[in-house]
């Protein structure tokens, strides 16, 4: 039945992940300013604050659904977070696509996800890194130079696309575990980013680097892609969750200047800027429901089925569009003073522009949802 | 808990209404626009969906009718035509006005009259005829004289006025705003004859004068303790978003078939990206659209920030459908701006339909 209520422990989750924002938010200029350092695996305040994934598996019959709690929990993302995610994307890659062997030997190991490159960011087909297998040594000889890879500095290693030899004119994706320390996989450091400098997202390069067989997923394009469905919605919560922080701060800010958003009067009795915080708002809004659809989607049927791709990807168009034209229109409406470092906003502002390129691009995710609304393959329409 | 899955009761519902507009209301919207009138047989087919009179059946029962399950007909009616809907959300609009804040005489004494075959017209009379109205500063006003009321002001762009039997009228008290259940054949009261309008052309909206009503203290809604006037406002705020998801849809929808059939340039504009985004753009804000304007009418059965939800609502959706009615039209070219396409029409309404304040309600 059609509800939007919140549950009492949907309330509660939301309750805990604020009062973790508001504890946090302290550190937030630190990282913002030490962009070399990576956050710790928990702050000092994880003494005194639930660890909220933990309370939401607890009180999980209290809630909307589990997906669907994550969700509320991200679209109040604010940085630092007080615990570090336990799972990269690659972990969760070979978590559905690895054999038994594998989940054995790699299963305890945090894998970030390797795929973007200098020449290949939103077209993967680009990528031209390359694996060739060794007959003589049963190794896989791996060799590129992957950039942007979030989690890296932090992570056991990554799962890397690459591109196999050619087989009839057509060179397919492979997918392998690359451990930290294996000799050939040099580490960069640090990406100098506008925004999200909290952010860990590390370069690295591959050069003649050799791995076991063992190493190679099962995981083509194709299976990678799916945990996209996931994460996409998760992404533009995120981004959307910083948008509307600094929507809420320039209400504030506004209010205390004499600006009131009333919801009774018709457009006729707002002035200007209670007129831009009321379409501001509409918008956080339905992008917010269309976040929360897909999650409902995906709770009701499977992560990893694919079955929510193009809701990922309307979720995700609407989320980045929307954390783009909120912070900038807030921007606007608080007027000099807001470029200012003392306050965070000018950070936020920085932050939530990357949302609607990784994971990604609205045109990308545009082109999903096209292909699909007008019936088109990739070839018909790109 | 957050769940967006219909009834099984609101998905037949929906499905009905869709047969039902594809088949009646969508052959006979152009029509009725050029003859700027609704025919009687129309009338009474729109009547014929029952759903003003299950309004009334369902109301004392245990289970009265959803406000969801109005936004998501008046979807389906509007996504064939959004004037034919308005004419059926009008008299909707004044029974649920009854059915939520009239007394026991005045839903014994005015509904009744709406369990009829045939088309019943009704309206609230909100809006007024000054530039930059706002419904916050009404100016028509109810004085107290004795035990009765005296209404003056003018009143415009009623739906179905010259058919209308009776009128919910808001006035300001003071401060305060009210509504009065003012009968059309009342001395003082004079509905003034079409001036024909930019869009919603078969509404036959017109200006309804309150000379110096006289008014019974039971005439006003709610009797002596009146009734909350923002509520009525809130309703129509969640109807029209609802209204405007469907008019965007069917624009969607006739638009998507041409755009790939259309070839410019060596290919089919629906391949080209610039258009095929803007459709994306589209599906994209009218499943918001739908979902706020369930969430408003959610928020109004179960006095969740009511004002809140219905305004939020009514701003995305009028924002989205005038870009949404504009772009088709642009994508249609030349034949988007004449009469042998329905999408100048639905340009026209695109640009009414998010100025209206109390011609529809959930």
């Amino acid at each position: 039945m059609i509800d939007f209520s919140l549950t009492a422990g949907d309330r509660r989750l939301i309750e805990v992940t604020r009062l973790e924002n508001e504890a946090m938010r302290k550190h937030a200029r630190y990282y913002d300013q030490h962009e070399d350092e990576i956050e710790p695996a928990s702050f000092p305040e994880s003494s005194e604050l639930p660890d909220k994934m933990e309370l939401m598996r607890e009180i999980e019959d209290q809630t909307s659904g589990l997906v669907i709690a994550e969700s509320l929990m991200d679209l109040e993302y604010a940085d630092p977070r007080l615990r570090r995610t336990e799972h990269g994307l690659g972990d969760m890659i070979v978590g559905y696509a690895g054999t038994p062997e594998q989940l054995e030997r790699f299963g305890h190991l945090v894998l970030a996800i390797a795929l973007t490159e200098p020449g290949a960011g939103s077209d993967p087909r680009a990528i031209t890194g390359s694996a060739r297998y060794d007959e003589a040594t049963g190794e896989w000889v791996l060799n590129g130079e992957k950039i942007y890879c979030s989690k890296f500095g932090q992570a056991d290693g990554a799962v890397v696309l690459l591109k196999g030899e050619s087989e009839g004119g057509h060179r397919p994706f492979l997918a392998f575990i690359v451990e930290k320390g294996t000799p050939g996989l040099v580490q960069l450091g640090q990406v100098k980013k506008m925004g999200i400098r909290n952010w860990d997202t590390e370069d690295f390069v591959l050069q003649d680097c050799r791995v076991p067989a063992i190493n190679k997923v099962d995981a083509d394009f194709g299976k990678t892609m799916v945990v996209f469905n996931g994460t996409r919605p998760k992404v533009a919560a995120m981004g959307l969750s910083i948008a509307r922080t600094l929507m809420d701060f320039t209400r504030d800010k506004l209010k205390e200047a004499g600006v009131n958003v009333h919801y009774a009067a018709g457009r006729a009795k707002r002035s200007q800027l209670e007129d831009r915080l009321l379409r501001l708002e509409a918008l956080h809004e339905a992008t917010k429901l269309s976040i929360l659809n897909c999650k409902w989607r995906e709770q009701n049927e499977g992560t990893n089925t694919g079955a929510t791709k193009v809701d990922a990807a309307i979720a995700k168009a609407m989320g980045g569009g929307a954390a783009r034209r909120i912070t900038q229109e807030c921007m606007e409406m608080l007027g000099p003073l807001g470029l200012s470092e003392e306050f965070l906003a000018e950070k936020w502002y920085r932050d939530a522009r990357i949302f609607d390129i990784f994971e990604g691009a609205g045109e990308v995710n545009r082109l999903i949802v096209a292909r699909w609304l007008l019936d088109y393959s990739s070839k018909e329409l790109n | 808990m957050i769940d967006f899955e219909m009834t099984e009761e609101q998905a037949m519902a929906r499905d009905a209404m869709r047969d039902f507009a594809a088949a009646e209301l969508r052959p006979a919207a152009r029509a009725s626009d050029d003859g700027a009138t609704i025919a009687p047989e129309l009338r009474n087919k729109l009547w014929s969906t029952g759903l003003v009179q299950s309004m009334l059946d369902e109301a004392d029962s245990d289970q009265p009718r959803s406000r969801i399950l109005n936004a998501i007909v008046l979807e389906e009616l509007a996504a064939a035509d959004a004037s034919l809907a308005l004419a059926l959300a009008a008299p909707m609009s004044f029974v649920q006005a009854i059915l939520d804040h009239g007394n026991a005489s005045q839903r014994a004494t005015l509904l009744p009259a709406f369990q009829g075959l045939d088309f019943k017209a009704a309206a609230l009379a909100v809006m007024e005829p000054t530039f930059g109205f706002d419904v916050s500063a009404t100016s028509t006003v109810a004085a107290r004289a004795g035990d009765t009321w005296k209404l003056d002001g003018r009143k415009c762009m009623v739906p179905l006025a010259g058919a209308c039997s009776h009128f919910i009228v808001t006035a300001r008290d003071g401060e305060r705003l009210r509504a009065f259940v003012v009968a059309a054949n009342q001395p003082g009261v004079k509905v003034l004859p079409p001036k024909g309008t930019l869009a919603l052309r078969a509404l036959e909206m017109s200006e309804v004068v309150l000379d110096a009503v006289t008014l019974g203290a039971d005439q006003q809604l709610g009797g002596e303790e009146g009734c909350d006037v923002q509520c009525l406002v809130d309703s129509g705020r969640a109807a029209l978003a609802a209204v405007m998801t469907g008019m965007s849809r069917g624009v969607l929808e006739y638009a998507i078939p041409y755009l790939k059939d259309r070839v410019a340039h060596g290919s089919p504009l629906a391949r080209k990206q610039v258009i095929a985004f803007r459709l994306v753009d589209a599906h994209m804000a009218i499943q918001a659209m739908r979902w706020m304007a369930w969430r408003a009418a959610w928020s109004i059965e179960s006095n969740e920030e009511p004002t809140r939800h219905a305004q939020l609502a009514f701003t995305y959706a009028s924002e989205q459908t005038m870009t949404i009615a504009d772009e088709a039209l642009q994508a249609f070219g030349g034949h988007g701006f004449v009469r042998a396409h329905p999408i100048e029409m639905w340009y026209r309404n695109a640009r009414a339909l998010g100025l209206l304040e109390g011609v529809a309600g959930v």
